[in-house]
């Protein structure tokens, strides 16, 4: 999904007064999946529009996600570590870092 | 207007724009999510009411204007604002609706192009054989009159023959483009710049077209080659045209 579509799902969620979360890569080092400024929308009900580049990282911000619509009701700050070279606990092996910023929309 | 219906408003007039996020703050006056929208010229539409913020942001936004870098900025100390630019989807207009427009037309929407195609012939101009483009069945100068052709434009002629490759080349130099791509041998293509320079079209415009078209991958097949273009348009979008002309000089260089 582009931003075009990104921005015009939020708008219909909004329309419908559906909460949803928009998270933006905002800072990437080292190798990562998606380019700054890659976005996703998160419904409270889990489901995603677009992708931030999948995997682990995408997971974590998923809960932070839901976090934000359900209790915190206010914007996060997301640091993605994906350098867990052998993947042992189950990260993902980008090797870089990334910062994902999550707003909810109300 | 709520800003994510006027974000969804500038998106449909293709216009370029730089939205601004306030990631974190220490001002309690500036909470984090705040947005604001910087034009072009400088001015500023958004949440942000503070006019030295305000400032601060539209200066840095206009200097990331030109290479429109997408970045994290500590504008001042507690303050950290990130730059966005919201790309709206590139149009690819296609001259000639032969066997490459197929799958370059395929390829290009599953990259992110808005497709175009157009052709004189209504036999190979027509929507069955371009699912999810506008298809204009028309004499390509009237349409290449008609249609709208601008800055994020991306053309590839690829018409059956070089008069017609010239007559759309014509019309088409005139505009300010993302991308020009023009198929041909090599006899073909010096054959139609030659006829464009003594119409009087500088030589340094014409030195922006893209020809041989496509990132030499040794492309053989109708698919083959539209994969190559499609590499090509996909380079000068992330990277722009230098990189795709590097790319292509390489490997000749190499011959």
């Amino acid at each position: 999904m582009n931003d075009k579509e990104i921005f015009e799902q939020l708008a219909q969620f909004q329309k419908q007064n559906i909460p949803v979360c928009l998270a933006t890569i905002i800072k990437a080092a080292g190798s990562t999946p998606r380019e700054v400024g890659a976005k996703m929308l998160i419904c409270v009900d889990g489901k995603t529009y677009g992708s931030i580049g999948g995997g682990c990282g995408e997971n974590q911000v998923r809960s932070a996600s839901l976090r934000c619509l359900l209790t915190e009701k206010k914007p996060a700050l997301i640091e993605a570590d994906l350098t867990d070279d052998l993947g042992t606990k189950g990260g993902d092996v980008c090797g870089g870092k990334m910062l994902i910023f999550v707003e909810p929309y109300f | 207007m709520n800003i994510i219906f006027q974000i969804n408003d500038l998106i449909s007039k293709a216009q370029i724009f730089c939205l601004a996020t306030v990631i974190s703050s220490s001002d309690d006056r500036i909470s984090p999510g705040t947005k604001t929208i910087i034009y072009k010229d400088g001015t500023m539409e958004g949440e942000i009411k503070d006019k030295e913020t305000g400032q601060l942001i539209s200066d840095i936004a206009l200097k990331a204007f030109t290479q429109q870098e997408k970045k994290l900025v500590e504008i001042r100390a507690g303050l950290t604002v990130f730059f966005d630019f919201i790309s709206t989807s590139a149009q690819l207009l296609i001259c000639g609706a032969g066997h490459i427009a197929i799958p370059l037309a395929q390829f290009a929407q599953q990259v992110g192009f808005a497709v175009t195609v157009i052709d004189d012939r209504p036999d190979f101009a027509n929507q069955p054989r371009f699912p999810g483009c506008e298809v204009i069945a028309d004499d390509f100068i009237t349409t290449l009159r008609r249609i709208p052709i601008h800055s994020s434009s991306f053309v590839v002629i690829i018409t059956r023959g070089h008069e017609h490759d010239a007559e759309c080349l014509e019309e088409i130099i005139y505009h300010p483009t993302a991308y020009v791509g023009l198929i041909g041998s090599r006899r073909r293509v010096s054959f139609v710049l030659e006829m464009l320079e003594k119409a009087g079209i500088p030589k340094e415009r014409l030195a922006d077209i893209c020809t041989p078209i496509g990132i030499p991958i040794g492309a053989e097949s109708p698919e083959e080659i539209a994969l190559s273009i499609t590499a090509e348009l996909v380079c000068v979008r992330r990277k722009g045209v230098n990189q795709a002309k590097a790319l292509s000089n390489a490997v000749r260089g190499m011959k």
